[in-house]
């Protein structure tokens, strides 16, 4: 190909994705000239429609609490900091998830568990991508059986209980609480489910890391009741 | 004895989406488009969905990644995968548009035009050699929609598409939508590029509806390729041209937007069947005139 057209192939992309073609007022790059710049702006336009439909798809919650000139004001600022690299839904979902928290690191945001909520939908967002929930698995703590936390669960720390906001309880008064979530697909299902997981679980399966008999944990006779309900959850893989 | 051609099979691209209600009604599809790349990044739900999809319907694949107009060797890793997944759909043929997404440092997941100039077609006929060689079924390219034009274009669209085509004996999945789109946004005559296409070229075609766009920094209003309403008549009209001159083996609805107006995806396929039949009719009526006029 003509030595220059990558430069000029560069060039064209740097522009289509700026702030300046998306939104108006800045004139292509010297290499692009002869380009109908009112066509290029609507190119950007599409392309940026499209970039921005993958992420509020995987942010719906997150941009439905969010204000709306908080909203303009966050993308606005997305697009002049992170290009579009990469085609992937979710790898815009997360290039968009680090820009938002490096920016309410500096200015919290309003509501200020948006990003507890922005969290967890990343989580499912990845989760979704990643696949479905394992099949529900009989679970006990008897002589053989072994297990070990799921590697498809996610353990979220949040300030905030914001399960009502994906209970579909947007106007539920959001209680400042710290709790651990735990967001994963669960057997039976294709959807990914939030729940809460307290403290004492928690740490049980911290230790679950690795394949793990009932007897190493002493044979607890609750033990059998515990694995149970955590496998029914798909918090724990038996095998 | 009237020879005729057979029908081309229809049907429609596949989204995951409406997975659950294209696998209920693959009786109305004798065919599903896979894009390989749903496959290759999408997660393994939509993999498998897609994948268990083998053996019940024939399967034909599509690229949207590969981005064989940028000037940066192909990705070969890329393609090894797409040869694996087109393996296990059974696909007899894998198609990608003639076009560019990226550059380094950049990825606008939308296709961009290239130069029309023989400089350009040449280095597309090397890299679309390197797929053929790759990919161990037949290759075809698409003609895009594009709305700007590179100013040192020197060849027409069709002239681009033929060296290319010809050079590699690549065939041509011809999307009558972006020729509609194209003739009406940049003022051409459709029919003279149809006609300017030799004869056979068109192995697979695709069909779709767009939307008119008016914003207040364009002189006029531009269609746009947006997979998301009825096909319009022009774009059947062409459809119907295109079967006079080719037998294209599929003809594909692409559809990505209001994907639940199911009555209307289906609609557009009982219009596109009524376009061949009809095309088929008079293809035969002619030729049993002429059979009876020998």
């Amino acid at each position: 190909m003509p030595g220059h057209l990558l430069e000029r192939q560069i060039s064209l992309l740097e522009y289509l994705t700026s702030a300046g073609a998306i939104f108006g007022g800045a004139p292509p790059a010297r290499h692009l000239q002869g380009l109908d710049p009112a066509l290029l702006r609507l190119e950007a336009c599409f392309s940026h429609e499209k970039r921005m439909e993958k992420i509020v798809g995987s942010f719906a919650r997150t941009f439905e609490i969010m204000g709306g000139e908080d909203r303009a004001d966050i993308v606005r600022d997305f697009v002049e900091a992170c290009p579009s690299v990469d085609i992937r839904r979710i790898e815009n979902a997360r290039q968009f998830y680090d820009f938002a928290c490096a920016r309410w690191q500096k200015n919290p945001p309003q509501p200020p568990y948006l990003r507890d909520v922005a969290t967890c939908e990343l989580a499912m967002a990845d989760l979704r991508t990643k696949g479905k929930g394992q099949p529900s698995q009989p679970a006990a703590a008897g002589r053989g059986v072994r297990f070990r936390r799921s590697r498809d669960a996610v353990f979220l720390p949040c300030a905030y209980d914001i399960r009502p906001i994906f209970e579909g309880s947007v106007s539920e008064a959001i209680e400042r609480r710290d709790l651990m979530l735990a967001i994963l697909i669960p057997p039976r299902s294709n959807e990914p489910a939030i729940f809460e997981v307290p403290a004492p679980v928690y740490a049980f399966l911290v230790e679950l890391d690795t394949w793990t008999g009932g007897a190493a944990l002493g044979g607890v006779p609750e033990l059998d009741a515990l694995i149970s309900e955590l496998a029914e959850h798909g918090l724990i893989e038996v095998s | 004895m009237i020879a005729c051609k057979p029908a081309p099979a229809v049907g429609i691209g596949y989204r995951s989406a409406i997975g659950d209600w294209t696998r209920a009604n693959l009786a109305h599809f004798d065919v599903l488009e896979i894009t390989v790349d749903h496959c290759i990044s999408s997660g393994e739900t939509i993999a498998s969905g897609i994948f268990d999809l083998v053996g019940r319907i024939p399967m034909t694949a599509h690229g949207i990644g590969l981005s064989i107009g940028t000037d940066v060797p192909l990705d070969l890793a890329y393609l090894d995968k797409v040869a694996a997944i087109v393996d296990r759909l059974r696909a007899p043929g894998y198609s990608e548009h003639l076009a560019f997404t990226r550059a380094p440092g950049r990825d606008l997941a939308n296709l961009l035009p290239l130069p029309k100039t023989e400089e350009v077609a040449e280095a597309i006929i090397a890299k679309v050699r390197i797929v053929q060689s790759r990919v161990p079924v037949p290759f075809l390219l698409e003609n895009i929609s594009y709305l700007f034009e590179w100013p040192d274009s020197d060849l027409t669209d069709a002239e681009f598409l033929n060296f290319i085509c010809r050079e590699t004996g690549a065939g041509l999945l011809l999307d009558v939508e972006n020729l509609y789109l194209n003739a009406h946004n940049h003022g051409f005559d459709p029919h003279g590029f149809l006609s300017d296409l030799p004869a056979g070229i068109v192995k697979e075609v695709h069909v779709a509806g767009g939307i008119t766009v008016q914003k207040d920094f364009l002189a006029r209003p531009f269609l746009a390729d947006s997979h998301s309403h009825p096909v319009p008549d022009g774009a059947l009209d062409l459809l119907d041209h295109v079967l006079t001159r080719h037998a294209p083996e599929t003809v594909v609805l692409e559809r990505d937007d209001r994907l639940q107006e199911f009555d209307e995806i289906l609609d557009d396929v009982r219009r596109i069947r009524s376009r061949i039949a009809a095309v088929q009719s008079e293809s035969l009526h002619a030729r049993a005139f002429v059979g009876a006029a020998d």
